[in-house]
């Protein structure tokens, strides 16, 4: 029965409401987690765009949500014959730890982290690595708001993905970025709440990350 | 006059009148008959040595004022010569009021009583000639400094420059776009440029034949002779060189010294005339004066903007480039503030110095007025930091580079060095020591660290299970019976792993390392010490 039905769904001729945006919408970076990239628009994460990430406490799963698509991210940025393909993490809460992203097959070479001393600056730095369009990847933790028209038109002019760490008040505030989203402790694993989404709509995805797997393999 | 001696007269009868020794200094045959050489050693150098000197003289006539600045009010300068001070030098609006050199400084204001005086300051002078000698090397390799003029040769130039013409006009304008006035003069030798470019007389003087011919109307007042021998000449009716020339040799040795008879023989062209060429030093340190205490940021700007253009012009014309510079803001009655600047890539432009100065003037307090600004390059070793090299495969070298090191630099320039870093790996068991920040503004040496394997080190099999955030110091941990609690108990899910290590110096550990989760769907990197009393700690988050 499923498979008659998939096969139906596949037929060009179907049209199907829930698809509709998603097939317009430009291809995205696959995320690395097919749940995930099933209601994403483009099937994965906005490339060009900003993209916030609303999380109650760091080391919930923020960036193990975002490493396997960071780390394609720097493989095609290695195929670069350019300067390209840099991530920078501005204002991070702890310290990235190197072994670990090399784990998750980043390339530590092409990091760069910044710790400014105001938050004023950190909004300067994230615009000018977004902007400069050295960077595949920005990651940053404002700890105020009012930022994201500035970051998304930073992405779009350097052709790079911003994205930003918020905590979980941030929800009532106005966004412009493409995709936000909320990460919440689910019943077995990490729930991705879908808040905002260019072209798609709003969705909850259950056990994005599991509690059981992820920590314990080196890749994915 | 002196009764002619006897050695002179080869040629019978009184010595010839100027017109006659020009006359015969036309058909090409020098006045050297009546001038034999006993005592003076005569060198003939080739025809073709000769031929192939060119000496170019930019004489600075106002240079004590030019010096000083541009300014608009009508100015002289003085000089205090034994307590009195006289007019040195004046603008050609105070010249109409009647203020001569020599005039004392008094009689000068009673004049115009509007008059900025300023005294004279020859260390500046030799400054802004240097300078002045630096651009010149532009356009040969041999600059010699004879204040306040500079000798150029320009022989093997002229092709390069599409000729005399064209290489005369080009300097003389751009030495009068930076506000000198010049007067110039070509002459097959130092010195016969130098007298004419002194006379005023834009002559252009190619051929060494005509050298004598050139020399002999000039006035004696263009040899910098002192007074008493010019007095001594004028007193014998002698007004120009050719009347010198005309002189008996040994006569005018014994009389006016060997010194001057051998001036006159270099002149033209008959003894050998080495000059020493002007090297500038390899470090850039320039200062530039301001009219008065400054405290706008956009003047200062534009002070500092100007001094980068002219590191730029001496970078660039030795095709070097520099990692560091250093600026230096005097105040009047407070140690200098100073500014270091740095780039990831060396780098000699101006716009990139200045886009960077200006990010860190933004936070610069200054705390006082700047009177003065100084500019110097490579501080230390910096200068070794020449030109790059070329890259042919197109994937590496400056091109490719820049952009992110731009970025870099600019980041690092507004929020500090210290902020902006790299990583890398270290082939360590402690965890903590198993990565290290690289500078963000030196170019990691990748292969020359021994201990460094970035990208490349394979982690051995049981060091699984790293947290992607490492907390910069373990926090320790509450227990609740016994057991570990952060934002509510917590679960081990994994571990023992034991890490024990750095026994060899005084950062060893034994450790045993866990997962852990707590109820809040946090994945913690928790360990327990193993030696003293077992407490728990929290090392790292799973992200």
């Amino acid at each position: 029965m499923n498979e008659a039905l998939e096969s139906l769904l596949k037929n060009p001729r179907v049209w199907r409401a829930r698809n509709a945006a998603t097939a317009e919408a430009p291809q995205g970076w696959p995320s690395g987690y097919r749940k995930l990239d099933r209601v994403l628009p483009g099937a994965g994460w906005p490339r060009h765009a900003l993209t916030e990430i609303l999380v109650e406490h760091p080391g919930t799963g923020e960036l193990r949500l975002l490493m396997p698509a960071l780390a394609q991210l720097c493989r095609a940025g290695k195929s670069d014959t350019g300067e390209a393909g840099w991530i920078t993490w501005i204002a991070p809460p702890f310290q990235p730890y190197p072994p670990a992203l090399t784990q998750w097959g980043i390339d530590l070479s092409r990091l760069l982290v910044v710790h400014p001393k105001q938050s004023t600056d950190t909004l300067w730095a994230a615009e000018q690595a977004l902007a400069s369009g050295n960077c595949a990847a920005v990651l940053l933790w404002p700890d105020f708001s009012n930022f994201s028209r500035r970051l998304q038109l930073a992405a779009e002019k350097g052709r790079s993905w911003a994205i930003a760490f918020r905590p979980l008040e941030a929800r009532a505030e106005i966004s412009a970025a493409a995709l936000r989203l909320e990460l919440v402790k689910g019943e077995r694993g990490t729930d991705v709440r879908i808040l905002k989404s260019r072209g798609g709509r709003p969705a909850t995805v259950q056990n994005v990350i599991h509690e059981g797997d992820r920590a314990n393999v080196n890749r994915p | 006059m002196q009764p002619p001696n006897k050695s002179l007269a080869a040629t019978p009868g009184a010595a010839p009148t100027p017109s006659e020794t020009r006359a015969r200094q036309s058909l090409r045959k020098p006045a050297q008959q009546s001038l034999p050489l006993e005592p003076a050693p005569r060198v003939e150098p080739g025809r073709d040595a000769q031929a192939s000197r060119l000496w170019l003289c930019l004489h600075f006539p106002l240079l004590p004022l030019e010096a000083l600045g541009s300014s608009r009010a009508p100015r002289a300068v003085f000089e205090e010569v034994q307590g009195v001070r006289r007019i040195l030098l004046a603008d050609s609006t105070v010249r109409a009021a009647g203020i001569v050199p020599g005039l004392s400084a008094n009689a000068a204001l009673a004049l115009s009583p509007m008059l900025e005086l300023r005294e004279r300051n020859p260390a500046r002078e030799a400054q802004v000639l240097r300078a002045l000698a630096v651009r010149a090397e532009r356009y040969t390799s041999m600059v010699s400094l004879e204040p306040p003029a500079l000798l150029l040769e320009v022989a093997g130039s002229l092709r390069l420059f599409g000729g005399l013409e064209n290489l005369w006009q080009g300097i003389g304008s751009e030495l009068r776009e930076r506000g000198f006035s010049v007067l110039m003069a070509a002459a097959p030798t130092p010195l016969a440029s130098t007298w004419l470019a002194k006379s005023g007389r834009n002559i252009r003087l190619l051929d060494p034949a005509l050298l004598t011919g050139t020399l002999a109307p000039l006035p004696l007042r263009c040899l910098e002779w002192p007074e008493s021998v010019q007095e001594a000449l004028n007193g014998m009716g002698l007004t120009c060189i050719g009347d010198c020339l005309r002189l008996p040799r040994q006569g005018f040795a014994r009389r006016f010294g060997a010194g001057l008879l051998l001036q006159l023989d270099r002149a033209l062209g008959r003894l050998p005339d080495p000059r020493a060429s002007y090297r500038a030093p390899e470090r850039f340190c320039r200062e530039c004066d301001l009219q008065e205490e400054e405290h706008d940021s956009e003047r200062l700007l534009a002070a500092c903007r100007q001094l980068l253009e002219e590191l730029e012009y001496f970078l660039i014309s030795r095709q070097l480039a520099v990692q560091q510079l250093r600026f230096s803001f005097f105040h009047l009655r407070q140690d200098a503030t100073r500014l270091t600047l740095r780039r990831r890539q060396a780098g000699a432009g101006t716009a990139q110095w200045s886009e960077l100065l200006e990010l860190r003037f933004d936070c610069l307090a200054l705390p006082a007025p700047v009177i003065a600004i100084r500019l110097a390059s490579g501080y230390g070793e910096s200068l070794q930091a020449a030109s790059d090299a070329l890259s042919f495969d197109g994937k590496t070298g400056q091109a490719s580079t820049l952009p992110i090191a731009h970025l870099m630099e600019r980041l690092s320039a507004r929020m500090g060095e210290a902020a902006v870093h790299g990583v890398a790996l270290v082939d360590e068991h402690r965890p903590h020591c198993a990565w290290r920040a690289t500078p963000a503004l030196e170019k990691g040496d990748e292969k020359g660290d021994r201990f460094i394997f970035p990208g490349k080190i394979n982690l051995s099999p049981f060091s699984k299970r790293r947290p992607l955030w490492m907390l910069p110091e373990p926090l320790r941990l509450e227990t609740v019976d016994g057991e570990p609690a952060y934002r509510g108990p917590l679960r081990r899910v994994s571990g023992p792993e034991r890490i024990e290590s750095g026994w060899w110096d005084a950062g060893g550990i034994a450790r045993d390392y866990f997962v852990a989760a707590n109820g809040e769907g946090m994945r913690l990197w928790i360990y327990r010490e193993r030696r003293g009393r077992a407490d728990w700690y929290l090392h790292g988050l799973f992200g």
